[in-house]
């Protein structure tokens, strides 16, 4: 909102410059965003907190910075809180309001004007307005807009000779009631409208927008001035079902003054008399009588305790008595605050801790240090997922953040959608987020084909995130995604050396991440080339494969392999053991043997370490993979293989004795069970 | 067998290596469990008993002398870099390492703020990001009809009602508060949403921090010391904090802070709007209504809360000038972090 430095001098006595004046506002609530002299005056941009539509005028700033300057108000008698509202004399009987309900227009005035002559504003009023951005349209409109400005009262006036004279009714819209507004656009209304009706038809959006046809022009004589207040929240509904906001809404759905409306309505027709040549014929209102009046009573002891900084009660007073409270020291400690009209925000003792403290002002609070009493519980999965990034790291990957909210049809076309049910979100701004995602492919498939086109050889991405499907309730469960392609190269001392990615390389990282989290007992089912099954203790977690050919269309990708793997993290973590034990160090050396086969491909090499292991019991407490090969010296649909078998006891040194039956019954078990030929 | 000719043949043996492992190889040959001298030592049982004890003695000088030429040998290859002659190493050539992966800028951020507070005793948790409408509204008392709720604007779900995409981290307030007993130092990071059309500033998914903390006697002066201790430790100790009034629903008196902008150092650029500060966070003293929707009692409790957007801090912290960098993913990015 913008106000200008000399129009607030109107209703304050201002000593200080303006950017001093623009810092203090700010360090009271009312953020000044920018300060700009023009002509001989200045205009503050100013924003305003939806809790307080009082600061939405001239005068409202003006209080405040009367408050804060410990000025005083001034050209203006305003009616006391408390007081009945002030009851005009009514004129002309026979304009009657009618109000259908109560709580959607607690008060409505009508002033009757006459005489008017249409025609340019003076300048002074004209230029006000254009700097506090209002255009310029005529003098009638022109002033209803001034006092709207200056009190923070939304006016409207009507063509008096375009309307049924009868009466003004104060209604919802009928639905397939139309209205063409002075936008020139027509909207349709519906009982979600408040509408103003003559005795005919709907001649305004409540607190909206007025009529074309009752609209004030060069030819109009007589005018009907609304003033009056509407429900915030009807406003609110009436202005999103025509989809349109004035500054009367904005005011209206924020909460206006009851007890300005009576004033500004009069304050307009002197305006309109000393400009306009108008005359006034007749006045009309209905609605409340008088006013609740809010108090609240406010310990001192309480202040000091939000606050952290002593006050004395002299000290509280006068700020809220600078703001317009009338205060009344009930017992030692105890004020009792009575809460002037225009401050409907004002409820409760709280309320009040916080105008004091703004106005005291929060830079002399002091600056201190709690002291916590920490609460040392787990931090759930926070430190497990900590302990797979950072395993994760080392191996070379890189974190990504995808969007949680994607488009169905990129899941359908890239092959991801499962027959999992997504959860829809009911408002998406595009279809790009009209779902949760059932998984984390998506955004990482699509992460790999931007790199990919950004010319990068080789891309390692994981992301550990929510996935949503759509049960019974809503369900949201952490997942962890990895997405390799390409080719890694890196430097040895025998030169360049390149790694293909492949599953094999997602089956080491999974490992990796595995024997972190004390996860044994995992196993990686094959179920064909291009997707393996990953389970834990027979449970399946997760799974792992390379992108089809229509996956990487769908994703731009051209000839490139991508292999993504995706696991559920809550599972992965019911079989995490992060209490490690420690074996002691073995007091007596091993002996290493080593087998060299060839193996026909349809074995597992995997099926020949589970039958090793178990066979070589007790004396054999290890075997892996030493080597494997493939080309020219091994037949044609065989690998080779060499397994180095690690023989030790805790007991004694173990003799070649004792080593070389159980070697060779495992050599005779590769031979006979796994057709396997020695070398 | 000429003990003489056998120690000559070491020696020329030993002249024509430079590098200790053809000295391993040497050594291997001569002393090794299977070398020659052992060789030498096991005939001896096989000479007439008259001839051993010389033979032996013979044996036993050579294998002394033998073992100083291989330590002299040593000595020599070892004794400097400048004997080693065959040595080709370049040190300008590139280290060999594995490489290293890399924190999403906004996981690093996260993790920074979030030691900052560990370190002060709070605990980081974390909280659902859908969420009923009470939690992320009523609770938290934002009217259900008010302009206030504009602020928060929402993704709602089809199939289930008056259930959302959290539009900011404060429902984990709600949460906590009614599933814990004060005193309470917590600090919930994640995901929230909001209906934004995407630019350079805005995304419809973003990042949040919040944070609050619950027992008897927690003051305003408590916050401001707290944030402040927090501004310097993520901004430098040579920024000024101020703390301006504002409003929130869900805290009472609240406030907004702004660091000096760490551009211009408070003079006013593009960056800051010619203001000179900088926004970071928002904050205040939990509002009666929050204590009394979660069950803890207002007058023997007070507590404060605060909010910030992890991707604010981090356009600020690292210079980042476009929002949508964050959710491309693309390597050069993500590497520089």
């Amino acid at each position: 909102m913008r106000v200008t430095y000399n129009w607030l001098k109107d209703f304050v006595d201002i000593k200080i410059p303006p950017k001093e004046l623009a810092d203090k506002l700010t360090m009271a609530g009312l953020e000044v965003v920018a300060l700009e002299a023009k002509d001989d005056d200045f205009i503050f941009e100013i924003e305003i907190t939806s809790n307080r539509p009082d600061w939405l005028s001239i005068l409202g700033v003006a209080r405040e910075v009367a408050a804060i300057t410990g000025a005083k108000l001034k050209n203006l008698c305003l009616p006391e809180a408390g007081k009945k509202h002030p009851k005009v004399k009514q004129h002309n009987g026979k304009l009657r309001i009618e109000i259908e309900d109560k709580k959607d227009c607690p008060l409505y005035t009508a002033r009757i004007i006459r005489g008017v002559k249409v025609g340019p504003s003076p300048e002074w009023i004209k230029k006000r307005l254009e700097l506090v951005g209002c255009r310029s349209v005529n003098n009638v409109v022109d002033i209803t807009n001034y006092v709207l400005f200056e009190l923070g009262e939304p006016l409207h006036a009507f063509d008096l000779d375009k309307i049924n004279q009868e009466k003004i009714i104060v209604r919802r819209a009928k639905a397939g009631e139309k209205i063409l507004t002075i936008d020139g656009l027509e909207s349709n209304l519906s009982k979600d409208v408040l509408a103003i009706a003559d005795s005919g038809k709907v001649i305004a959006v409540a607190g909206v927008m007025g009529g074309k046809d009752s609209e004030v022009g060069f030819t109009t004589k007589n005018i009907l001035l609304e003033a009056a207040v509407f429900n915030p929240v009807i406003i609110r509904r009436s202005r999103q079902s025509i989809g349109k906001t004035s500054e009367a809404s904005y005011r209206f759905e924020r909460g206006v003054d009851l007890e300005m409306v009576a004033r500004a309505s009069l304050r307009a027709a002197q305006l309109l008399q000393e400009f306009c040549g108008a005359e006034e014929s007749g006045f009309a209102i209905s609605g409340l009588s008088s006013l609740q009046v809010t108090q609240v009573d406010l310990d001192i002891v309480y202040v000091c305790k939000i606050l952290g900084v002593s006050l004395t009660a002299a000290k509280i007073k006068q700020i809220l008595a600078g703001l317009g409270f009338s205060i009344k020291q009930k017992s030692k400690n105890i004020l009792r605050v009575q809460v002037p009209c225009f401050r409907q925000d004002v409820k409760q003792q709280i309320d009040l801790v916080e105008e004091v403290s703004r106005i005291f002002g929060y830079e002399r609070i002091p600056n201190t240090i709690p002291s916590v009493k920490p609460d040392i519980a787990v931090e759930g999965t926070r430190e497990l997922v900590r302990e797979v990034k950072n395993a994760l790291l080392g191996l070379g990957l890189n974190e990504a953040i995808t969007y949680s909210l994607i488009d169905r049809r990129g899941l359908v076309d890239a092959g991801f959608a499962s027959g999992v049910k997504p959860v829809e979100v009911m408002n998406p701004l595009s279809q790009e987020q009209e779902i949760l995602r059932p998984t984390l492919m998506l955004g990482l498939g699509r992460a790999v084909g931007f790199n990919l086109n950004q010319k990068q050889e080789h891309v390692a991405i994981f992301e550990i995130a929510g996935i949503f499907k759509a049960e019974k309730e809503p369900e949201e469960n952490l997942a962890l995604g990895i997405a390799l392609s390409g080719t890694k190269s890196f430097f040895t001392a025998q030169g360049k050396v390149k790694d293909e990615a492949g599953l094999l390389n997602l089956k080491g990282i999974l490992e990796k991440v595995f024997g972190r989290l004390g996860v044994s007992g995992y196993e990686f089912i094959s179920q064909n080339d291009s997707l393996v099954q990953i389970c834990v203790e027979k449970e399946k977690i997760g799974a792992m494969f390379e992108l089809n050919h229509q996956s990487l269309n769908s994703l731009a990708i051209k000839n490139r392999s991508v292999f993504l793997c995706e696991i559920s993290l809550e599972k992965l973590f019911s079989f995490a053991r992060l209490n490690k034990k420690f074996t002691p160090l073995p007091k007596y050396p091993g002996v290493t043997r080593d087998i060299s086969f060839i193996l026909k491909e349809n074995f597992s090499v995997q099926e020949i370490l589970v039958q090793l292991k178990e066979k070589g019991q007790p004396l054999l407490s290890d075997v892996k993979i030493a080597d494997y090969y493939q080309g020219k010296q091994i037949p044609a649909g065989y690998r080779g293989f060499t397994l180095s078998c690690f023989y030790a006891s805790g007991e004694r040194t173990l003799t070649e004795k004792e080593v070389q039956p159980v070697h060779d019954l495992l050599c005779e078990l590769l031979g006979r069970q796994f057709e396997a030929k020695l070398r | 067998m000429d003990i003489n000719l056998i120690q000559t043949q070491i020696e020329g043996d030993l002249a024509k290596i430079d590098s200790l492992s053809e000295l391993e190889e040497v050594r291997a040959k001569y002393l090794g469990r299977k070398g020659l001298l052992a060789e030498l030592t096991g005939a001896i049982a096989g000479l007439p008993v008259e001839q051993r004890g010389a033979f032996g003695k013979q044996v036993n000088a050579l294998k002394n002398q033998t073992l100083d030429l291989f330590i002299k040998k040593e000595k020599e290859l070892t004794a400097g870099n400048t004997v080693v002659k065959k040595s080709n190493l370049d040190i300008g050539m590139p280290g060999i390492a594995q490489e290293l992966g890399v924190l999403h800028p906004i996981t690093r951020v996260t993790e920074e703020v979030c030691a900052i507070f560990r370190k002060m005793g709070f605990s980081i948790l974390g909280g659902p990001e859908i969420e009923t409408e009470y939690n992320n509204f009523t609770g938290l008392n934002i009217p259900l009809e008010h302009p206030s709720r504009e602020a928060f604007d929402t993704f709602y779900l089809k199939d289930y009602s008056k259930m959302l995409l959290r539009s900011h981290t404060s429902p984990a307030q709600v949460r906590l508060m009614k599933d814990k007993k004060p005193p309470l130092a917590i600090v919930v990071p994640g995901r929230v949403y909001r209906p934004d059309a995407v630019d350079a500033s805005h995304s419809f998914m973003f990042h949040q921090i919040e944070g609050f903390m619950v027992d008897e006697n927690i003051k305003l002066s408590d916050l401001k010391g707290l944030l402040e201790t927090f501004a310097k430790a993520v901004f430098g100790n040579d920024i000024k904090m101020r703390f301006r009034p504002h409003f929130f629903p869900f805290t009472e008196p609240s406030a907004e802070v702004d660091i000096s902008c760490i551009i211009c150092k408070g003079k006013g650029c593009s960056v800051c709007g010619r203001k000179g500060w900088l926004e970071i966070l928002g904050s205040g003293m939990i509002h009666p209504n929050v204590f009394k929707h979660v069950g803890i009692d207002a007058k023997k409790y007070t507590g404060f809360a605060f909010g910030m957007g992890v991707e604010r801090i981090a356009m600020l912290k690292y210079g980042i000038n476009d929002i949508r960098l964050f959710f491309e993913n693309d390597l050069r990015f993500l590497r520089q972090f």
